[in-house]
């Protein structure tokens, strides 16, 4: 990554879009705190984010990776307790507050109802508002979203933008890695394109959605258009891939 | 969560059932009553001798044998994200055994019998060392667990080298003993060696509880562990040398007893789920349970004769596993 300078406000949601190997993921783990940076610095209120214990470093900054797999099955309710993790000393037990947090966590991302099933009895897109609820458990200001999306249905697409939506309006700075341009676009504040490491274009979704650099960065022709409506976000830029005339 | 303490104390009970039958049972039966009141210290002498000097320290020995085999196995499969992980998987048996079976086969053992214990646990001990330092070597800065299972697959594939290299030099008693060592055996029992035991399994205990909720988290993925708030690479630090530790004093006190660090924790997992906070005590404690029916099946079969204790654990382990297995695919 060369040159990519961004912040997350809080009551923000910022989405980073760009080709496969652009280094979203590596955008990801450089603001989470798993790679420490070459050059430049990552911080955190102005405190450098390496100089944080890990524990502080999970009070702030909640992560949801693209994907996870255990050998041994838990429970919707064990998972998200896991978010908890941060909050407690290695002999203290979870208390009455934990497991309030815990419970609006589940609310909040509408899994309560499957609290004490197994995790591996949930479709995909439950199962992607498990793991949300498990980081919005660690009740951390700032939450990054490493394609959350990916896989998932129409409808489970559009509940889980809505609810980055929700998070957002209730003061979360919010980051979305995502492949989904017109979601991007209908739902981020600001939006972020990377290519090959480096920030193409950044600022509203007006801006950054422009024929010419997506066409560049895709490598594939394509049009932008205005969303039809209805809804608030009308008008809101959505990208056409063209396809090629058959021979 | 709600059900831990319950859970925890209905195995307690367990436990002591399972010491009562333990001590009862033997070349001279103790009856209830007999046993009470030997114990409350108004029984006949015999029963005396044989209760405090015999049955006690041994059914001690396998219950903290037991324990610290539930509690590492279940560590190492925490550790290793890997639910085959076993207490003697990483090469800490195996470089026991070398220990043992040198001080066997060359005769100090008959000299000394302490050497017995103390070779194994320095084999143990440089097991693990050699181990954890080929891990490190291989995988700078952040201990590759996979790279850990293949260093200590590879390493105690050398140590059964060496055994077999050692035992092809024995003399048929010397091998005789080395055999029977190796198959697991409780019979050396007494207080003493059972005290050092306790004291130490209890700082690796201690270790790995302390890290029930970090294992919950570790086997998400490191990845998840460390955004979670876990510092991962000491967590895996402390639960691989706490581990081997408990199975080094274990292994220098009862020789390879296997089985047990594999079936209980699984048994517990198919029962009540996998929440280390949970888990870990609870696979102590059934460890403990069951070694003591073990041995106690081990000391009756043949008696006045034994059976290793190791033979045991196996022929009525993998049985109930079995069982437990095809219940848990019909639920």
């Amino acid at each position: 990554m060369r040159g990519v300078s961004l912040s997350i406000s809080p009551g923000t949601l910022l989405a980073v879009v760009g080709p496969n190997g652009a280094g979203k993921t590596t955008l990801m783990k450089l603001l989470s705190g798993s790679l420490p940076p070459q050059e430049g610095d990552v911080t955190l209120n102005d405190r450098p984010l390496s100089g944080l214990a890990d524990r502080e470093r999970a009070l702030a900054i909640a992560v949801v990776p693209q994907s996870e797999s255990s050998p041994f099955p838990v429970t919707v309710r064990e998972m998200v307790g896991m978010g908890r993790y941060a909050h407690l000393g290695p002999w203290e037990r979870s208390g009455a507050r934990d497991r309030t947090v815990v419970d609006h966590a589940m609310a909040r991302c509408a899994v309560a109802e499957f609290a004490d099933r197994q995790l591996s009895e949930l479709s995909g897109g439950e199962r992607q508002r498990a793991r949300i609820a498990r980081a919005l458990a660690q009740e951390a200001p700032v939450l990054l979203l490493d394609e959350p999306t990916a896989g998932l249905d129409l409808r489970y697409r559009m509940e889980l933008f809505h609810l980055l939506r929700q998070l957002r309006a209730a003061g979360l700075g919010v980051l979305v890695i995502t492949h989904d341009l017109n979601l991007a676009a209908r739902f981020a504040d600001r939006l972020m394109l990377l290519d090959r490491g480096r920030a193409l274009a950044r600022g509203t979704p007006d801006e950054v959605l422009a024929r010419a650099s997506l066409e560049a960065v895709y490598q594939w022709p394509l049009r932008v258009v205005a969303h039809p409506g209805p809804g608030s976000d009308t008008g809101a830029p959505q990208t056409v891939p063209l396809r090629r005339d058959d021979p | 969560m709600t059900h831990t303490p319950r859970r925890l104390a209905l195995l307690a009970l367990g436990v002591v059932a399972a010491l009562g039958l333990s001590v009862s049972f033997g070349a001279s039966g103790i009856g209830p009553g007999d046993l009470w009141r030997t114990l409350s210290g108004s029984g006949d002498p015999t029963t005396q001798a044989i209760l405090f000097q015999l049955r006690l320290p041994r059914a001690a020995l396998a219950a903290l044998v037991g324990g610290a085999l539930g509690l590492s196995g279940c560590t190492f499969q925490a550790l290793l994200r890997n639910p085959l992980a076993e207490p003697y998987v990483l090469g800490v048996s195996g470089g026991a055994a070398v220990g043992a079976v040198a001080v066997v086969v060359t005769g100090i053992g008959v000299v000394l019998p302490w050497t017995l214990p103390l070779g194994a646990f320095l084999g143990a001990l440089a097991a693990m060392a050699l181990v954890l330092e080929v891990a490190r070597r291989a995988s700078p800065g952040r201990m590759d667990t996979r790279i850990l299972i293949l260093s200590g697959v590879i390493i105690g594939a050398f140590f059964n080298a060496a055994i077999l290299l050692l035992l092809s030099m024995a003399d048929v008693e010397s091998f005789r003993s080395a055999i029977f060592w190796m198959m697991g055996n409780l019979s050396g029992a007494d207080w003493g060696s059972t005290g050092l035991l306790a004291l130490l399994l209890v700082p690796g205990a201690l270790a790995v509880l302390s890290l029930a909720r970090a294992f919950n988290l570790l086997s998400r993925g490191e990845e998840v562990a460390f955004y979670l708030g876990a510092s991962v690479q000491r967590v895996k630090l402390t639960a691989y040398l706490a581990a081997s530790l408990m199975v080094a004093a274990a292994v220098a006190a009862g020789g390879v007893i296997g089985f047990v660090g594999l079936i209980v924790p699984h048994a517990v997992r198919l029962a009540w789920g996998n929440d280390h906070r949970l888990l870990l005590p609870a696979s102590f404690l059934a460890g403990t349970a069951f070694l003591l029916l073990a041995d106690t099946v081990a000391r009756l079969v043949v008696a006045p004769a034994e059976l290793p204790t190791g033979v045991v654990t196996a022929v009525a382990g993998v049985p109930f596993f079995v069982a437990l297995l095809l219940r848990g695919g019909r639920r």
